[in-house]
């Protein structure tokens, strides 16, 4: 009867409750939770890494040919740089300390988010602009998520959000072409930058400090 | 090979035109001109089109560094973004390109339809003119303005019923005409559809009714009984109502309209036959705020899905046809099926179904004639035509044999 399968479950969640160990202190609550957040950040950055692959070929179909062809490789003029690149020299990745590494995806992002924000308002179809501003929220998203971790690790927050969209020196598109191109290149380069975040996060992920590991083992070992 | 190395100052090449915006089946003849900074001629230059390389005899060389194309009766854009025209070197690089922007200005909108919802909104939908496909991106604007007061006002809310719908959300007068017409405009032209003039009292439409109940009619096989409420937005505003109910069986997807009327043509147990008589439902036993229909010529142990809208057709004593609401949530019931006597004859049995199917069949008819609509009516009249019955037994016999 389905009230004695309730009655099962309970007594059996009981159970399980009360043999678990004692619950960390509190003390040691906010590495927890820096932990965790930076495991939510990762598996945000692989979530909106999917997202981006829809979103870029629907895109990419919208802006025609050659710009959604696989091959496509066209020339990264000097004007493209207002976006922030995420390729950068190995061992300068290496020697990155937690601080400069968690900054440079949040302002990247930050500016990332902007630039994807004025797209939405000028694209075409409306499943189009759906799309995008979908995929902004869930950005949105990882900006605050990295904010937490570097808030919960007592980093400072870099300086105010990402300034204009188009900062001086680097004016907006002068034809409809190069608007293009600079399109191409903004989603190219939010792809890389998820690929380097991963990476990153992930590298964060074995930096958790020893406390928390040992209080893992001790909930494990029930 | 990689892409040619770009100077950060200057851009490699210029396209002439730029962008430019054309009709479909124009021609275009377009250069490219390399920048004194760059090592190239006319000669190692090449031009695609939305990625596919345009043959050679349709290039000539204007200077030493500019190559022309010449593009002939052009096709409506092959994405609203713009045709990419693109001026290469001869690895590929690209030095320079256009978007080309061809197709058509756009029509007059039309089929203009709005419906107010319990008179606080309205929402307008429309078709974008015969052709339909400009192959530009074309933008459509509704306004609206009361006809005797001149400003034009201008719909903010789009897509809320579809690609070619705006909703307006406030500040709408009743008792008052409007004008209503849509503007649509693209890169070559505008359009202005024809004027559509409306007082928001004529074309109300409203929830569909809420708590639809469905239930067994006693023993009886083959009715059930729905009882629905009046939408409650509208109770304060003086109006009459008409309902509609469609009814189906669990497995079909073929919807009946009607009510009591039984339909013509349905065959006991017969499957896919169609109902050639669809009536819409007056309202009738308008008891309080409920409302209520006997469904009848139903077949017995049968699962029935059924919903019911309503029609706000006289509001403020307004003599139009409302707007029909949406179908209310599918309220299921099933018909009873009859249980067979315990050591009965079976074969017996089932005559005597058929005996009380032709019964009901007899009855209906007879209530067809005498008694209009479905009503409670109809349920005492045949218990006192059963109860008839059965003190009579000539009767019994002529209807069919003993059980």
């Amino acid at each position: 009867s389905p009230t004695g399968d309730s009655w099962g479950i309970f007594t059996f969640l009981c159970a399980a409750l009360c043999n678990l160990p004692a619950l960390p202190a509190l003390n040691c609550s906010e590495e927890l939770g820096a932990g965790q957040s930076i495991q939510q950040t990762y598996d945000l950055t692989r979530y909106l890494e999917h997202q981006l692959r829809t979103l870029a070929g629907t895109y990419l179909n919208y802006l025609g040919p050659p710009f959604n062809e696989p091959d496509f490789n066209p020339p990264r003029l000097a004007r493209a740089e207002r976006v922030p690149s995420a390729t950068v020299d190995l061992d300068l990745w290496r020697g990155l300390t937690d601080n400069a590494r968690l900054a440079a995806n949040y302002r990247a992002y930050s500016r990332l988010l902007c630039y994807l924000r004025v797209l939405d308002g000028q694209v075409g179809t409306a499943e189009l602009r759906h799309r995008l501003a979908h995929f902004c929220a869930s950005l949105q998203g990882l900006v605050l998520s990295i904010g937490g971790v570097m808030s919960s690790l007592g980093y400072p927050l870099p300086a105010g959000p990402a300034g204009p969209p188009t900062p001086p020196g680097a004016p907006a598109a002068p034809n409809d072409f190069l608007k293009k191109m600079d399109d191409f290149w903004l989603l190219k380069e939010l792809q890389t930058w998820l690929w380097r975040s991963a990476k990153d996060f992930n590298r964060l992920k074995k930096k958790v400090p020893p406390a928390v590991v040992t209080l893992r083992l001790e909930a494990r070992g029930f | 090979s990689p892409p040619l190395s770009v100077s950060p100052a200057a851009d490699p090449a210029v396209i002439s035109p730029q962008d430019p915006t054309l009709l479909i089946g124009s021609s275009l003849v377009a250069t490219c001109t390399v920048s004194p900074d760059f090592p190239l001629k006319a000669e190692d230059l090449y031009w695609t089109l939305n990625g596919r390389r345009l043959p050679a005899a349709s290039y000539a060389a204007l200077g030493p560094s500019t190559l022309s194309v010449a593009l002939a009766r052009l096709n409506g854009s092959r994405q609203q973004s713009g045709d990419n025209l693109v001026c290469h070197s001869r690895d590929g690089g690209i030095l320079a390109g256009s978007c080309l922007y061809v197709g058509l200005p756009p029509e007059k909108p039309v089929n203009i339809t709005c419906w107010s919802k319990n008179m606080k909104d309205l929402t307008c939908k429309w078709a974008p003119g015969t052709e339909g496909e400009t192959f530009l991106h074309t933008n459509y604007t509704l306004k609206y303005k009361r006809r005797w007061y001149g400003q034009d006002n201008t719909c903010q809310e789009y897509h809320t019923a579809g690609t070619y719908s705006c909703h307006i959300p406030k500040d709408l007068a009743l008792f008052t005409p409007y004008e209503i017409w849509v503007e649509a405009s693209n890169r070559l032209g505008v359009a202005v559809s024809d004027v559509v003039m409306l007082d928001i009292l004529d074309v109300v439409t409203t929830d569909p009714p809420s708590d639809v109940h469905v239930s067994r009619v006693g023993d009886l096989e083959d009715q059930l009984s729905v009882r629905w409420s009046s939408p409650p937005a509208l109770k304060d505003f003086l109006f009459q109502a008409k309902y509609q109910i469609q009814y189906r069986v669990e497995d079909s997807s073929e919807w009946k309209v009607g009510g009591h009327r039984r339909c013509r043509g349905t065959a006991w147990g017969g499957r896919g036959s169609r109902c050639s008589h669809l009536l819409p439902l007056q309202v009738v036993d308008d008891v309080g705020n409920q409302t209520s229909c006997r469904l009848a010529g139903l077949r017995p142990g049968t699962v029935y899905f059924v919903q019911v809208r309503c029609n706000p057709f006289s509001i403020y004593g307004s003599k139009k046809a409302g707007i029909w609401s949406d179908w209310s949530n599918p309220t299921a019931a099933s018909t009873p099926r009859s249980e067979r006597v315990a050591g009965g004859c079976d074969p017996k049995g089932g005559e005597q179904n058929t005996t009380l199917r032709r019964e009901l069949k007899q009855f209906f008819g007879w209530v067809k004639k005498h008694a209009y609509g479905c009503s409670n009516l109809g349920i005492k009249l045949y218990d006192q035509w059963r109860v008839w019955l059965q003190k009579s037994h000539k009767t019994r016999n002529q209807v069919g044999k003993e059980p």
